[in-house]
């Protein structure tokens, strides 16, 4: 068996591993170890995992020697008068590893140790040997580079690591245990541990990317059918070796041991993968893949068919952007364990209270084996319906609006815009009637405008750079514009974060804001722009709200101005704190999605006209900052806050009801810097017009659908664009 | 949306497992009747792996999802998952290997234990290519296939002898015994559950269909 499984490994290599010597090599480290570990015994695959060690070994052999030829003349005056000149220098290398790497021990240390303290002061004597020394680092793989270059203890070496990744009692990720067919030692689920980490994979995937998650629950993919052997080889099959090489750097780079020792004992094994920092990077690896041929998983219809892309990756996927993406989830595969260590194992989003309360609708897929299609369509219907309801007796059911609204965003956004996938879903969401069409296309603004406002908030103090800089930065890679946005967005959220109060935020304090957000929400900004100008008009407004509701909304906004937006003031700091937690989990669910739909402009472009109104509320936010700076912080908290609230929430209302009351507080402290205002104004026009020139520009690509649909939310903002300038124009002459 | 539906269309929708001891060539014989492609190179199956491949028989269109399993992770709470939903089986040996011939008992008693036990199976020797090494005669493995209630054939991956056939014939096997009614699956292929059981009712034809191999 082993040695039918030594012939096949990694034919297509360019030879080395046929070659006698490694083979024999292979065999009798994988014998050896056998025989060591009787209860593990050789399982197919193990050789894989060898395989590229060796492989590692070898390649720095083959340098050291390229080297030595080169430096001939230093090594043979280096070890002049040394009987076995070559002994001794492998003997350097040989000590310098143990200094760098601890690990490799092997009985014939000490003697080798004895030799090299002899050659080591030699080393030390002369610069032309650390310059090899030094060449060897600047070539290699890690530290222990330059190190393990004697074809004498390749073996050995070989054999030490390849154990140490296997069979290493302090270590939580354990090779051998992933071959094991039996439940490992304290597993309270009894299944084998490769089927435990598969599912902590799905768990990880489900609070990502949940529809994805979903999708792959539909067709009956079990983890186990891909995911064992991608974690059984370390991705040695999905990999070219090169890249292999690359992947498992990373990997190694994590330490294995638990990072939380607390949590470990109780938490469920399905989950102590993931106690490890590497652990965490491995799973998160893998659902990083899983993301990059997201659009590809939900085009497929029947599991075989999503299982063959998942086993034969695409050659042209980079490794170097799955691992960047690997390295952002893994925090976030690492916070499941705590879920898993208060919930039992299932997967969830109760990080804590205040988090799990905002995003305890996304937790639906805890029982995901129970989701049907028809499920999500039901809750959909449902949740669709209570949201009109919502409207019309605006404030009334707030709770229920924002407790569902967060599934909405997230289950809405990635199957309207993602594409291909044929669902009843699909088309049913295509065919819809216009205004129907504009509710749900502003859903998906809810997602995106909480990217981008901040931003442009963000920007308003040193707008003209930064966004020329972006602008170019988009221009250049037009797919990448959502992941952009995310990155400042989470920036943004750090900012905000920081500046806020840390104060507890209490229950009873939660349903307050839930009331205001719901107020705050039925306000379009166009009535904003309409009380300070009376010019903006609803073309502005993605959404059809009817006027008198807008009136109606004022006027409660109205006799709550006084001591009532003080209160708010505070509300919305307290809660600031779990948001930002939640944004950053935003951030990454906008990441993944954006790369899984690269192109797709459906949700992209009519948000655009969002950023319009959500704009007009940035700049009369900022009046109040120039009298007072610290009331300034306060607002524009608030506001990121509340749109932050709206945007999860998925309301399609956008409103500036603080900003709102600020400019009123402004009026009474003089129209200060109204010149000001216009100039901010103005920049921030300047903002929207590039992003549009740039978006016009990839209209054409555009296929007719989204290009209908973004016509609209062009026209609209092009409007909305017309009346921030006739603003900005009549600040301007006001102020002289 | 139409462009996925064009290439997926079909009016049933099978799935068939190949197992059998490791090196006995079942990833060639899937690869060959998938894509007509044999290679010496094959990389050791970890896990699984899939292909499908759609056939006419009787004038409808059958889809064979192929699930071509590890040789090693025998017995294993793992591979009971492979098995899940399967309507067919094809048990590989290497006829020039005897103990491969031999362990095809294991298989297919493991076989048994987790699906319907009426699943359309055949044992199928390859490697007939080998014959001057041959291990196991055609008259053993026929009397064992038919006590094992199986059909039989014998193939070469490597010389494409059979191989067609002998999937083929378990499709349209299945295909006979399913019927329309059972698996009416029309063009929605999420109406098959996974898992679903799915009786099969075996025939004395089984003995007519038994073909000797190519020798």
């Amino acid at each position: 068996m082993l040695d039918q499984d030594l012939s096949r490994l990694y034919p297509d290599q360019e030879g080395y591993f046929q070659t006698a010597t490694c083979q024999a090599m292979l065999r009798q480290i994988l014998l050896l170890w056998c025989l060591i570990h009787p209860e593990c015994g050789y399982r197919q695959g193990m050789h894989e995992l060898l395989a590229p060690l060796l492989y590692v070994l070898h390649i720095d052999l083959q340098y050291l020697s390229h080297v030595r030829d080169e430096y001939e003349d230093c090594f043979s005056d280096e070890f002049h008068g040394v009987s076995l000149p070559e002994i001794e220098l492998s003997s350097a290398y040989r000590f310098e590893k143990i200094m760098n790497m601890n690990t490799a021990a092997t009985d014939k240390d000490g003697s080798v140790q004895e030799k090299s303290a002899k050659v080591t002061s030699l080393d030390e004597l002369d610069p032309e040997t650390k310059d090899i020394f030094l060449m060897s680092d600047a070539y290699g793989v890690e530290g222990e580079l330059g190190v393990v270059l004697s074809e004498k203890f390749m073996e050995h070496d070989a054999y030490c690591m390849f154990d140490y990744l296997m069979n290493d009692a302090n270590s939580v990720v354990v090779m051998a245990e992933l071959f094991s067919p039996s439940p490992s030692i304290g597993s309270s689920t009894g299944l084998p541990p490769i089927i435990e980490a598969s599912s902590a994979m799905y768990q990880l995937l489900s609070i990502i990317d949940s529809s994805l998650h979903s999708h792959l629950v539909e067709l009956g993919v079990e983890p186990q059918y891909f995911a064992l052997r991608w974690l059984r080889l370390l991705f040695g099959r999905e990999f070219s070796l090169e890249d292999l090489l690359v992947v498992w750097d990373d990997i190694f780079s994590f330490p294995n041991l638990v990072s939380f020792p607390d949590k470990a004992n109780e938490s469920e094994l399905g989950c102590r993968i993931l106690c490890s920092p590497r652990g965490a990077f491995i799973l998160a690896m893998a659902v990083s893949m899983l993301l990059q041929l997201r659009s590809s998983i939900l085009a497929t219809e029947y599991a075989t068919a999503c299982l063959q892309r998942l086993l034969n990756l695409p050659e042209d996927i980079s490794v170097k952007k799955l691992i960047e993406k690997a390295k952002s989830l893994q925090s976030l595969a690492r916070d499941t364990v705590f879920s898993c260590s208060t919930q039992g194992g299932i997967p969830g989003h109760q990080h804590g209270g205040r988090r799990g309360q905002s995003l305890s609708y996304g937790s639906s897929p805890v029982t995901p084996n129970l989701l049907s299609d028809s499920y999500w369509e039901e809750k959909w219907r449902l949740l669709h319906a209570a949201e009109e309801l919502d409207k019309e007796n605006c404030g009334d059911t707030v709770s229920s609006d924002m407790a569902n609204g967060p599934l909405i965003g997230r289950f809405n956004l990635p199957r309207t815009a993602s594409d291909p996938c044929p669902t009843d879903f699909q088309s049913e969401n295509k065919n819809v009637g216009p205004s129907d069409t504009s509710t749900r296309v502003d859903r998906n603004h809810g997602i995106y405008r909480s990217d981008k406002v901040p931003r442009i908030s963000a920007t308003e103090e040193s707008l003209c750079l930064e966004i020329e800089a972006e602008t170019d930065y988009v221009e250049e890679h037009p797919d990448q514009d959502v992941i952009v946005k995310g990155l400042d967005v989470a920036e943004e959220s750090r900012f905000n974060a920081d500046n806020s109060l840390s104060t507890a935020t209490s229950p009873h304090r939660m349903v307050n804001d839930h009331e205001y957000d719901s107020e705050d929400s039925s306000i379009t900004s166009s009535s904003l722009i309409g009380r300070t100008c009376d010019e903006a008009n609803s073309a502005e407004n993605p959404c059809n709200t009817s006027i008198d509701k807008d009136e109606n909304s004022i006027a409660s906004s109205r006799s709550g101005q006084g001591p009532y937006s003080v209160e708010k003031h505070a509300a919305g700091l307290k809660k600031w704190k779990p948001l930002s937690g939640r944004f950053q989990w935003l951030r990454r669910f906008n990441r993944g999605y954006a790369e899984g739909n690269m192109g797709n402009r459906i949700a992209v472009e009519p948000q655009k006209s969002y950023v319009v109104a959500d704009n007009c509320g940035s700049i009369s936010g900022a009046p109040a900052s120039d009298p007072c700076h610290n009331s300034y912080e306060v607002s524009r908290n608030i506001e990121d806050e509340d749109k932050n609230v709206i945007g999860t929430s998925g309301d399609p209302c956008h409103s500036s009801f603080e900003a709102h009351g600020e400019i009123e507080d402004e009026d009474k402290n003089v129209a200060g810097n109204l010149r000001g205002i216009a100039k901010a104004m103005l920049e921030n026009i300047q903002v929207i017009e590039s992003i549009f020139k740039q978006d016009q520009g990839l209209d054409g690509s555009k296929d007719s659908k989204s290009t209908t649909i973004s016509g609209d939310g062009q026209a609209a903002a092009m409007a909305a664009l017309e009346e921030l300038r006739n603003i900005s124009n009549f600040l301007s002459a006001c102020d002289d | 949306m139409a462009a996925y539906r064009a290439d997926e269309e079909y009016d049933y929708l099978f799935k068939v497992v190949l197992i059998g001891d490791a090196g006995v060539g079942k990833t060639n014989l899937l690869s060959r009747f998938a894509r007509d492609e044999f290679s010496f190179e094959t990389k050791s199956t970890i896990g699984v792996e899939f292909a499908t491949r759609t056939i006419h028989v009787d004038g409808k269109l059958i889809k064979a999802q192929i699930w071509d399993t590890a040789g090693q992770d025998r017995y294993r709470a793992i591979t009971s998952a492979y098995y899940r939903g399967s309507v067919g089986a094809l048990v590989v040996f290497d006829l020039s290997r005897r103990v491969t011939f031999e362990n095809t008992a294991r298989w297919l008693q493991e076989l048994r234990s987790h699906t319907d036990p009426n699943i359309v199976v055949m044992l199928v020797g390859n490697k007939a290519d080998l014959r001057h090494i041959r291990a196991v005669s055609v008259e053993e493995a026929q009397a064992f296939a038919r006590k094992e209630k199986a059909f039989f054939t014998e193939t070469s991956a490597l010389e494409s002898i059979n191989v067609a056939d002998a999937f083929t014939g378990v499709l349209t096997q299945i295909y006979h015994v399913v019927g329309r009614k059972v698996l009416a699956i029309g063009d929605d292929p999420s109406a098959l559950p996974i898992g679903q059981t799915i009786n099969i009712d075996m025939k004395d034809d089984r003995q007519a269909a038994n073909k000797a191999g190519c020798c």
